[in-house]
């Protein structure tokens, strides 16, 4: 505590742990996401690779999110 | 004599396996440093994780400095990967696709089948989403897909964010001693000595700014606390570049629309038609319009940290895991960011598409 570049960097951390807290729903958003695909295709095989390509885009767009949390984090470690 | 040949290939691919394991155990043998080689040149160096881009080698510069700018504007390693992916999509546009289109072949063969089956492909899901706007919007994305790939693709260079420069390591970096080879002509950074500021003191300051004079480490003396610099970097870990492909991809997506619709496509954003004859629904409407041009700002924000954000991250987790176990974990990381820079490649190219369909569709204050 007495020095205070420490306690920056400290804090840095801390700040950077807070910020991936946001990964967490879009681990939810990609689990909703991939059941629902695995349980179209399985219901009706033949639109397999229209529900795939849908799956990866819908997948990429859930990830998006938490990588802005993770953009933010590797900002406040390493600006 | 196709008899022969197939009886001969699996014994040549049995042979390379071995030597391919033999090479991965020598490598986490010299990893744990046994032998003691050169010092612990073959043990992981933790990596110096900078966001912005650095100037690729000293004194290289796009447009020196004194001339437009008093700094200069440097060239800078991520450039530097970006010129080369331009390089190779030149290279196999006239010596690939060119040649066969003008040769009036029939039969498509070799490395050119990669491409036609690819751009079919992209071909037929911009036919699926744009209809008669295909023709137009199709150029555009193919391009930012291949551009995109390559650049995701450089990744499994050799060369990448290994080769560079030393340089005095500052602030939070962690820096090692170097080994100099070749008559101090090459330095290798040692990864059993890495630099402690408490138990070295101040003693290499004075000599840091004797050898390091203009930036960089520039004498056959070992250096006491280096970083590298990279010449080479991946574009997508560079934030200009990603926010200019999302910046050109948005003005597009303008351009085609005012193409399709004309000049009645910015009644989307400001919308005044309706606030006339409907006044509460009208100004509704105009509130949507504002609505869909901060959403159309927004989507520049998320294109570029999308790409930006993956990449970079991915390349941290090489970086960081690399230095944690040497041999076995990042080859199969190597894998996962291969597959992810094509993903990133393919979506980009997609929502381009999408917005950019969606811009040439009419919308719906035409419709009433």
């Amino acid at each position: 505590m007495n020095d205070p570049e420490i306690f920056l960097q400290a804090m840095r951390y801390i700040g950077a742990g807070l910020a991936v807290i946001g990964v967490a729903g879009a681990g939810a958003g990609i689990g909703v996401v991939v059941g629902g695909a695995v349980q179209a295709m399985s219901r009706n095989p033949d639109y397999t690779p229209t529900i795939q390509t849908n799956m990866i885009l819908g997948i990429a767009f859930a990830e998006a999110v938490a990588i802005y949390a993770l953009a933010v984090a590797l900002i406040i470690l390493f600006v | 004599m196709t008899t022969h040949t197939h009886s001969e290939k699996p014994r040549r691919r049995g042979f390379w396996r071995w030597v391919w394991v033999g090479l991965m155990i020598l490598g986490g043998l010299m990893a744990f440093n046994v032998g003691g080689y050169w010092g612990g040149i073959w043990k992981p160096v933790s990596p110096a994780v900078v966001l912005p881009a650095e100037q690729a080698w000293p004194g290289w510069y796009l447009l020196p400095p004194g001339i437009l700018f008093a700094e200069g504007i440097p060239f800078t390693n991520t450039m530097f990967s970006v010129f080369l992916a331009s390089l190779i999509l030149f290279g196999i546009t006239f010596l690939v696709v060119q040649p066969f289109v003008r040769g009036g072949k029939e039969v498509p063969s070799g490395f050119y089948q990669v491409v036609e089956v690819a751009v079919e492909f992209f071909w037929n899901v911009a036919q699926g989403a744009a209809g008669k706007w295909a023709k137009a919007i199709f150029p555009f994305t193919m391009t930012i897909f291949l551009y995109v790939l390559t650049v995701n693709l450089f990744k499994l260079l050799p060369i990448h964010e290994t080769i560079g420069y030393a340089k005095e390591a500052h602030g939070t970096v962690q820096g090692y001693a170097t080994v100099p080879i070749l008559g101090g002509a090459v330095h290798l950074l040692d990864g059993s000595h890495p630099y402690d500021a408490a138990a070295e003191g101040e003693t290499h300051e004075a000599e840091a700014a004797e050898h390091g004079g203009e930036g960089y480490w520039n004498s056959p003396e070992p250096c006491h606390n280096c970083e590298i610099v990279p010449t080479f970097r991946g574009a997508a870990t560079d934030l200009n570049f990603t926010a200019s492909l999302a910046l050109i991809t948005m003005i597009m997506v303008q351009v085609f629309g005012m193409r399709a619709l004309g000049p009645g496509y910015f009644s989307k954003f400001i919308n005044l038609k309706t606030i006339i004859n409907k006044p509460f629904f009208g100004l509704m409407d105009f509130i949507v319009g504002i609505l869909e041009l901060i959403s159309e700002l927004a989507k520049v924000l998320s294109f570029s940290l999308r790409l930006f954000g993956v990449i970079f991250a991915g390349t941290l987790l090489l970086a960081i895991l690399g230095s944690l176990t040497v041999v076995f974990i990042p080859g199969f990381l190597v894998g996962l960011e291969l597959f992810v820079g094509i993903i990133q490649a393919y979506v980009f190219s997609t929502l381009a598409l999408t917005f950019m369909s969606q811009a040439t569709a009419a919308h719906h204050g035409d419709e009433h």
